[in-house]
């Protein structure tokens, strides 16, 4: 569903406030706009839609929502987004791609892990080199879960049950960080494991704490949001940083002395390329505020506020994202065979 | 915290002071439950800063008393021009528009309203009641029981069929064909999409519903002066507060029917994924398969018009029980609700009930009070409502396709939803003029997608293994349940005519 919305931030208004709010941010907006000006030529001169290529209500809308309700604040400009959800994320950017102009007032919201594992199953209708990663905004390690009231208790639980049958394992998608991270586990540990896409990850939550499957993978984050309706056995990274929120799980790597890299999920903002080539001046004032909000506390405040984890911020320019899209196309080529059922 | 009468009592009075925040909430509710392809779920996202800064709980209450004026707004147009304006709306129209057009809109409106109220007062109150037990359906309604449920829906084609076999089926199979259009639950894969990427998520449903019924209405009522029959006319135009009065009356009558399809969409809304269409068609197929009088429905028929809307009200309480027990959203809706509540830091779960009773509580006791102040405010106005149908047809159809248009195109933004609507809508036309039933169609249309997936993930989990429909306990008793409601009325209708046919030739 594709609804165009305008993020905001949450304090609580009164009369006196908001006159007082609406004066300074009249000074600051008028002062902010006067630097852009002469540094872009006016950029922006409208606001700035943002693309996101899955339903509302998840985890990217959550995050879209933290950062542009500061992000606006130094770009002196809303933003707004629009849902474009549909095949594992194929429709957003082919939307995005197809149907936006390349004039740097459009972005797309990504998630570089699933989303570019998809180009690997199929390759869109565009080059996957005419847009471009460029503004990181956390990385997300996938993670190993059951429901709160299942028998499965810890990972050596898993791993004994797994060699007594097939165990079914709910997966957002199959081309997914997560999903791969628990093919590894399955090869070491000699487990058989059944995947199975539950279609989104609120239905990858539901389905571990209902027992429609034995057990789930997905993005930490949002199963450390789910809270006490689930417990995590293990974690696709090199270090569990939430700690508590993860129920202390365990790595792979720690547990099963893996050299698994991270099974990352990594949201990010990509731009068309052409908007990079022929509006530099544009661009150069996207990444320059955009690295101004990692410094503002008030992302920090707006992340907790929305339940984030502030431990999987983590700031990006192209050059990390342009490793991090390359890491994924090599994972994908060497699982390509699952992935595409082949 | 003491949960106990007194507290339930103090809740209720709570509640009842928020009305500024509610009534308020209803008038916009019914509005945008009126308009096709606006939704609850939008219209809350649409005005999510405003919900932000608002203090916590009149956030929540005025998001519950939007939702469920909405679900009941979306009967308005399904009765009275045949806009299903969304998919729980979508059997409404099978014996509410056959009652308008006999010039029974104003009772047709008043039966609606006093279902979908008692319907989602009995379903807050048990939700209330008995949340904990109520969470615990998901953890036995899975893919195998759920492909069940769907079949319940899906049966319906075969009793539309019961009136002409091959067209009824030739139309439930193009439902289901069209239904298939999209990306494959498992690898991605486009199927049928003809490489239009609108249609990689597959047929959007509100083009779908408001081509097949509205747009196709429209191009045959141009052919008429009226949508209402002479005698329609005249009985509406002479029409009092009477219609409604014997509107609420006999659905006061009918309370148990009302009662038991309530609580259809009651269970149907607790499984997480399920919603308000699903539990719309079971119990209309529920409410005919055990009526005795089947041969009635889609005439007109009052309990054909009370099953799915006391239903999809139904699902409102339903679905934020695991919302706020499990803190599993149940729909888009609560998906957006959980949203905001993140955002003012409120924890959802079984915490929510330990540490916020007010608030985890008094959600429902706002959605109990919400359908208590819309029966006061929605009931007076459908004698009113009902004169829309006295427009011409000269008016009234390009009114009716304009306004189904822009519909189609706000849940999307596509200007090929328009297209697609308009194109469901030659289909729809065909499809009436030859006999086709639209409703056979659009069942496959809104079930198939749904019956796939929930096939392919309990597939899935059996290694493809068939059998595996038929291996858990509840499964089973669904589908003795589904046998039932398939062969007995048959049965007992050849039972009852041939105990005719024997007094006939015992009296001759």
């Amino acid at each position: 569903m594709i609804t165009p919305q305008i993020c905001s931030g949450t304090r609580r208004v009164s009369r006196r406030s908001l006159l007082k709010f609406g004066a300074a941010a009249a000074v600051l907006g008028g002062s902010a706009s006067v630097v852009s000006r002469a540094f872009a030529a006016g950029f922006p001169e409208r606001n700035i839609d943002i693309v996101v290529p899955t339903r509302e209500g998840g985890g990217a809308d959550r995050n879209l929502r933290a950062f542009t309700a500061v992000w606006k604040k130094h770009l002196d400009t809303n933003f707004e987004p629009g849902f474009y959800p549909g095949a594992s994320g194929r429709v957003g950017y082919e939307v995005y791609m197809g149907k936006f102009e390349p004039d740097a007032h459009s972005l797309i919201f990504g998630n570089m892990g699933p989303e570019v594992l998809n180009w690997v199953v199929k390759e869109p209708s565009f080059n996957i080199d005419d847009y471009v990663y460029w503004g990181r905004v956390d990385t997300d390690p996938g993670c190993l879960f059951v429901g709160a009231e299942s028998k499965l208790k810890t990972i050596e639980d898993v791993v004994a049950e797994g060699k007594k049958r097939k165990l079914n394992v709910g997966t957002s998608r199959l081309a997914h960080p997560a999903s791969i991270g628990m093919l590894a586990l399955a090869d070491k540990t000699g487990i058989e494991v059944n995947l199975i896409p539950l279609s989104g990850g609120k239905k990858t939550v539901a389905g571990a704490v209902t027992g429609e499957v034995d057990l789930s993978v997905l993005t930490s984050g949002t199963v450390a949001a789910a809270g006490d309706a689930v417990r995590t056995l293990l974690v696709f990274n090199d270090e569990n940083v939430l700690g508590e929120a993860l129920d202390s799980a365990p790595t792979m790597n720690q547990h099963f002395g893996t050299d698994l890299p991270p099974m990352l999920s990594s949201r990010a903002f990509g731009i068309h390329k052409a908007a990079i080539d022929n509006h530099p001046d544009r661009f150069e004032m996207l990444q320059s505020t955009f690295r101004k909000v990692f410094e503002d506390p008030d992302y920090k405040a707006s992340v907790l506020k929305g339940k984030g984890h502030w431990e999987y911020v983590n700031y990006g320019g192209v050059e990390e994202c342009g490793k991090f899209k390359q890491a994924m196309l090599s994972l994908g080529a060497q699982y390509k065979p699952f992935l595409t059922g082949g | 915290m003491e949960i106990n009468a007194a507290f339930f009592v103090d809740l209720f009075l709570h509640s009842l002071s928020l009305w500024w925040v509610i009534v308020p909430s209803i008038f916009l509710g019914l509005i945008v439950g009126a308009i096709p392809g606006f939704s609850a779920a939008n219209t809350i996202i649409v005005l999510l800063p405003f919900t932000l800064i608002m203090e916590v709980e009149v956030g929540l209450v005025f998001m519950v008393a939007l939702y469920c004026a909405s679900r009941m707004g979306a009967g308005i147009p399904a009765i009275l021009v045949n806009i299903p304006g969304t998919a729980g709306a979508a059997a409404t129209p099978l014996d509410g528009y056959p009652m308008v057009k006999k010039g029974q809109g104003q009772r047709a409106l008043a039966i609606s309203f006093t279902a979908s109220t008692i319907g989602g007062l009995l379903t807050t109150a048990v939700a209330l009641a008995s949340m904990p037990i109520l969470a615990r359906v998901g953890f036995y309604m899975h893919s195998v029981e759920m492909v069940v449920v769907m079949l319940f829906g899906i049966s319906l084609i075969a009793t539309i069929a019961a009136k002409d076999t091959l067209k009824g089926l030739i139309a439930g199979f193009l439902g289901l064909m069209i239904g298939s259009i999209g990306t494959d639950h498992v690898y991605a894969t486009p199927r049928g999409t003809f490489g239009i990427l609108e249609l990689y998520d597959g047929i959007p449903l509100i083009p779908a519903l408001v081509g097949l019924f509205a747009i196709s209405e429209a191009f045959l009522v141009i052919e008429g002066e009226s949508i209402l029959s002479r005698h329609g006319r005249e009985r509406l135009k002479t029409g009092s507060w009477l219609q409604t009065i014997d509107g609420i009356k006999i659905t006061l009558k009918k309370w148990w029917h009302v009662a038991w399809t309530s609580l259809i969409g009651l269970v149907i809304g607790v499984t997480p994924g399920a919603g308000a269409a699903i539990a719309a068609f079971v119990a209309y197929q529920q409410s005919r398969a055990l009526s005795k009088t089947p041969e009635l429905y889609g005439t007109g028929h009052v309990e054909g018009l009370i099953a799915p809307e006391s239903a999809n009200n139904g699902v409102t309480a339903g679905t934020l029980i695991p919302l706020l027990v499990l803190g599993i959203p149940g729909g888009a809706t609560a998906a957006i609700m959980l949203v905001v509540m993140q955002y003012q830091g409120v924890n959802v779960g079984p915490r929510l009930f330990a540490e916020q009773p007010l608030l985890g509580y008094g959600i429902f006791m706002a959605m109990f009070v919400t359908y208590l102040l819309m029966a006061l405010t929605i009931l007076p106005m459908s004698r009113y409502m009902s004169r829309v149908t006295l427009v011409s047809t000269t008016y009234m159809s390009p009114l009716i396709i304009g306004f189904t248009l822009i519909g189609s195109f706000v849940p999307r933004e596509y200007m090929f939803d328009m297209y697609l609507a308009f194109a469901f809508g030659i289909l729809g036309y065909i499809a009436r003029k030859t006999g086709y039933h639209v409703a056979a169609i659009l069942i496959g249309v809104i079930l198939g997608p749904l019956m796939e997936g929930y096939m392919l993930v309990a597939l899935q989990k059996s290694d493809g293994d068939f059998l595996t429909l038929f291996s858990s306990p509840l499964g089973n008793v669904l589908w003795l349940a589904l046998a039932l409601s398939l062969v007995l009325p048959p049965f007992m209708k050849h039972r009852q005519r041939r105990r005719k046919g024997v007094f006939a030739e015992g009296e001759g």
